[in-house]
């Protein structure tokens, strides 16, 4: 932690925000890149299970489904802004988040996974079924882009996103918002109080941790987080599709948390580069050998089993020490970890 | 630490800058052409490839478009929205591509299309059929930037009902439809035309993508004794449909639209897939001396015999060149030039007929039936007479 | 016309309960939910598809053929992706099996390609796609009536391999109490070898039928028949094998019937509802043991 480093991350800072003016940035390369923050979110909201409690959340999508439609419907029948919307669909998100663990909260993890997995899928039926409510496999055109508007203050100003830059840094903002968040509470009591029930539920209830409680906040946290994403998405992309949160989506998510590292905070935005970034250059080198774009999945699939039998905390273990600050927390987690080594 | 981090990200970001700016010579007219080239629905991705680069390949050898080369550049979207979406800013950002023909499937037309109506590109879908899109090619201007030469499903519905009741004079339909964009909008037009003219609707059971099993709802429908199955959706589902119906001893005739018109219907169907009757805009059969030189050279090239979707994609590649010809390799002029195309006077002549389009891009064509006998598509013995 | 749709209900929760119990056998000897089984469901379908129409071969020798195979190959996804995460934490192997099911859909994909196969139309026996017998307005095709015949010699063959066999014991024994099994000089790999070898071949049988039956198969579809056969071994209590065969037939009846008479848009939800709902409400299942919290 020198002063060095503080400049790099004052460099890379620079470098994030001045990246639409470069002249090699196009919208379709600032689209890819709004749509890694998207997927960032999505890692960073997802982490908290897997990562923080030790839960395999299987049907993650489902929240950033609700979100999505939640921030449709609610701007393209009810002419909502943007940032009205975004609380509502983050407790509504956080509402089903609990409403989904609670059935498993007394069984052990399998179950919960298996009840993540149905979740979604009722999800999606749920979206491409109830045609007056979301349009069904429709789809929903026309949702209105963001804008910010100041006539509540009595000022006639209002600004409309309409390319994809105020995308980028409003996702960046986004980006940073639950970043921050995310560290914050890892070094939190509640992180803490989610560590040991993760490390030894036993002993962690003899404490005086209520598990059921501090589960439920966890459930309801992540999929908050979910939420948000989707709210963002829907707003942006202005089209949504029942397809778009299959259990596909799931499973990317999961793989890049995995690829980072679970657990790791920065690991899970480092995942979403990188999968994301992969999945574009494979959608040109793919077709070159005649294999379908889905086939990426292939190599993600194997990324995965390789990467829990050889390297199970992620390809980049170290950066998760970088945004540690409690070193009693770091302490412990060595020694758990070497434990489990030896 | 940082280094390793940094290295990993910016290896990442140059191989996708390098990939999205592949930067390309000048004097060549590129057209795009976004389209399933994967998954499921490839195979009519095939087909529409096929039909642009006859198109193409023909204009080039006569020494291309005002003296300049004609390139087609294919896009796969996997006719997934999410996919198309991402894939319409690449095109739109490109600037080098001076129209679209596309989008395959409605769904992925409608998600790509805020994208084209953004930057302003005008996008002539051969195949799109959906009812929504006339409304949303809009632009804030009052602009419409998007065309199809193909009818609407409503317009197939429409046809379907009256070509059951007055050229076959059957009485009562059962519908099997399958839950989603083209499948309700196809049904739902269908249905209002039965009732105006008369058909009864016996029964009317709906089917999700990707289902195999539709014994439950044949079981019922069988129950109900239709004289015809009508089934809105697409081949690969219909199939299976024609099957169990033929397992349960249904054999009434079966009735569809543009969606299950490929051969693998038949490939999957067996014989269960004889005795089905299917609108399509293009018939080779009743197609004019244009169009029996394009089906030949067709057959030749591509050793199968030449589909609807060929055909409209063809026309809509001559259509996008003959705009590029008149007012040159400009967006907004080739839009221009594409909606002033809009009386049956100044129609584009074209091998599956006349073109012209409404105030919102959407055109008239006449509609043909052609039905499954011992495992061959062939015209329908009744054609309807407007 | 109920009648009918009982009799075609029953058709799909064999062919469900035939998939169920190689969860089942699994978790009860690992306690692994292994989500690649819907895979070598899959394979089984397509390895004998292949073997007909490459070797000539006819079909029920294909479909043993098969069936080995595919025994060969869960023995092999233990073996190269579970084996070495025996002693790692659970959610290690749990997320291995979800990379193991991606990678072989998309293997399948690329093999096989990504639209809908038919079953060999020739291969099949004249007298399945004719009628067997009728019972009032009930009509049974023989394809249907191979299905139960099969089906119920492959659940009693099952049963008398766990209860009257020495690996069967062995398997039970593991079930019991993995450490004192192995104490016990039970080889525990082997045993969990045949589990798999066993559940595979189930599985791939399976496939097969359904392949058959609605002569059709795609590299997907092990994703949706894999969730249901899930959600019948949960329904019928998790490491039950008995339970996994009631609880395939409980919800192949329950869907055809729903799809039937309720609403078949909702129909693929029905297995997930009853999953959900038997883990809310009796989480060990028709005929489990009770469960508890498990650290």
């Amino acid at each position: 932690m020198t002063g060095q480093s503080t400049a790099l991350k004052l460099l890379g800072l620079c470098a994030l925000l001045a990246f639409p003016l470069m002249p090699f940035s196009s919208e379709y390369v600032l689209h890819v890149a709004v749509l890694i923050m998207v997927y960032a979110v999505l890692a960073m909201g997802l982490n908290v299970l897997p990562g923080f409690c030790d839960l395999l959340d299987l049907g993650y999508v489902g929240f950033y489904g609700i979100g999505a439609y939640t921030a449709g419907i609610l701007s393209l029948n009810y002419d909502m802004s943007f940032w009205v919307v975004v609380p509502l669909a983050a407790a509504l998100g956080a509402l089903c988040g609990v409403l989904r663990g609670a059935p498993t909260l007394r069984l052990s993890g399998d179950y919960f996974a298996i009840v993540t997995f149905g979740f979604t899928e009722l999800v999606v039926l749920f979206l491409t079924n109830e045609i007056w409510l979301t349009r069904g496999p429709l789809g929903m055109p026309g949702i209105p882009p963001i804008d910010i508007n100041l006539s509540w203050l009595g000022i006639d100003w209002r600004y409309d996103f309409m390319s994809e830059t105020p995308y980028y840094y409003l996702g960046l903002l986004m980006v940073a918002f639950v970043y921050v968040v995310m560290c914050r509470i890892e070094d939190s009591r509640l992180g803490r109080a989610w560590l040991s029930i993760k490390e030894d539920p036993l002993a962690a209830a003899s404490c005086g941790i209520n598990l059921m409680a501090y589960k439920s906040v966890a459930f309801a946290f992540s999929a908050a987080v979910g939420a948000l994403a989707g709210c963002f998405m829907a707003r942006w992309s202005m089209f949504l599709a029942p397809d778009v949160f299959k259990f596909w989506e799931s499973f990317l998510v999961l793989c890049m948390i995995v690829l980072g590292g679970l657990g790791n905070i920065n690991g899970a935005i480092v995942g979403s580069v990188v999968l994301i970034a992969l999945g574009e250059v494979l959608r040109v080198v793919l077709p070159h050998f005649g294999l379908p774009t889905e086939t990426r999945f292939l190599a993600y699939g194997l990324l995965m089993i390789l990467i829990m039998r050889f390297k199970p905390g992620g390809i980049f273990p170290a950066i998760a020490a970088t945004s540690k600050k409690s070193r009693l927390i770091m302490d412990l987690k060595a020694r758990l970890q070497a434990e489990r080594a030896g | 630490m940082n280094f390793k981090r940094g290295l990993v990200m910016a290896l990442a970001m140059a191989a996708f800058l390098a990939v999205g700016n592949l930067a390309m010579a000048a004097d060549v007219i590129k057209i795009a052409v976004p389209s399933p080239f994967t998954g499921s629905a490839a195979g009519y991705g095939d087909n529409v490839k096929a039909g642009v680069s006859m198109k193409v390949d023909e204009i080039n050898a006569k020494g291309g478009v005002n003296g300049m080369k004609v390139e087609a550049v294919y896009f796969d979207e996997q006719c997934d929205p999410k996919e198309a979406a991402t894939v319409g800013t690449k095109i739109a950002g490109d600037k080098d591509l001076v129209a679209i023909v596309g989008h395959l499937c409605s769904g992925a037309h409608l998600a790509a299309l805020p994208n084209y109506v953004r930057t302003g590109v005008a996008a002539l879908s051969p195949t799109a059929t959906n009812v929504t899109i006339s409304d949303k090619g809009k632009d804030s201007k009052g602009l419409y930037w998007s065309f199809r030469n193909v009818y609407l499903d409503d317009f197939q519905g429409v046809f379907l009902a009256d070509y059951m009741s007055k050229v076959l004079g059957l009485k009562k339909v059962a519908v099997f439809y399958e839950n989603n964009d083209y499948g309700i909008g196809l049904k739902d037009a269908f249905l209002k035309q039965a009732k105006a003219i008369g058909l009864t609707i016996v029964g009317e059971e709906a089917y999700m993508k990707g289902a195999t099993d539709f014994t439950p709802q044949l079981t019922k429908l069988k129950g109900a004794a239709p004289d015809a199955l009508f089934i809105s959706g697409y081949y690969s589902e219909a199939a299976l449909i024609s099957d169990q119906a033929k397992k349960l001893g249904m054999n009434v005739p079966k009735f569809g639209a543009d969606g299950m018109d490929n051969a693998d219907y038949i490939k999957l169907g067996g014989p269960a897939a004889d005795n089905t009757y299917l609108t399509t805009p293009f018939l080779a059969e009743t197609a004019g001396p244009d169009a029996k030189a394009f089906i030949d050279a067709y057959k030749a090239k591509f050793k199968r015999d030449v589909d609807w979707m060929s055909a409209n994609a063809y026309d809509a590649a001559g259509m996008i060149l003959e705009a590029v010809s008149k007012v040159g390799a400009d967006r907004a002029k080739i839009r221009e030039y594409l909606a002033s195309i809009n009386t049956k006077e100044k129609a584009y002549k074209g091998i599956t007929g006349l073109t012209y389009f409404n105030e919102k891009g959407d055109c008239v064509k006449p509609a043909y039936v052609k039905m499954v006998k011992n495992g061959q598509f062939v015209p329908a013995e009744k054609q309807m007479t407007n | 016309m109920f009648e009918q749709q009982l009799f075609n209900g029953l058709t799909l929760g064999l062919i469900y309960a035939l998939i169920a119990v190689g969860y089942t056998m699994v978790y009860g000897v690992i306690e692994l939910i292994n989500f690649a089984h819907g895979e070598v469901y899959m394979f089984g379908a397509f390895l004998c598809v292949t073997i007909i129409n490459s070797l000539g071969v006819p079909l029920f020798p294909a479909m043993v053929l098969a069936m080995g195979l595919c025994a060969l190959m869960g023995v092999s996804i233990d073996h190269i992706a579970y084996k070495p995460l025996r002693k790692a934490p659970r959610l290690a192997a749990l997320i291995t099996a979800i990379g193991v099911s991606i990678f072989l859909q998309n293997i399948a994909m690329i093999i096989w390609g990504s639209r809908p196969v038919p079953f060999t139309r020739s291969a099949v026996p004249a007298a399945f796609s004719e009628q067997a017998f009728a019972l009032g307005s009930v009509s049974v095709s023989g394809l249907q009536l191979f299905i139960y015949l099969f089906t119920t010699a492959m659940m009693i063959g099952l049963t008398l391999i766990i209860n009257k066999t020495k690996v069967g014991t062995a398997m039970r024994a593991l079930a019991q109490n993995a450490t004192a099994a192995a104490l016990m000089g039970i080889n525990v790999n082997r045993v969990i070898a045949f589990t798999f070898a066993l559940g595979s071949s189930l599985g791939a049988a399976a496939g097969i039928l359904v392949a058959m039956y609605y002569n059709t198969m795609s590299a997907t579809m092990g994703y949706n028949a894999g969730v249901k056969a899930f959600a019948a071994a949960v329904l019928g209590g998790i490491g039950s094998v008995p339970g996994a065969m009631l609880g395939g037939v409980v919800l192949g009846v329950a869907e055809t019937l729903g799809a039937g008479y309720v609403s078949s848009q909702y129909r693929d939800g029905l297995g997930y509802a009853v999953m959900i709902a038997v883990i809310l409400l009796r989480p060990s299942g028709l005929l489990g043991k009770s469960v508890g919290q498990k650290a």
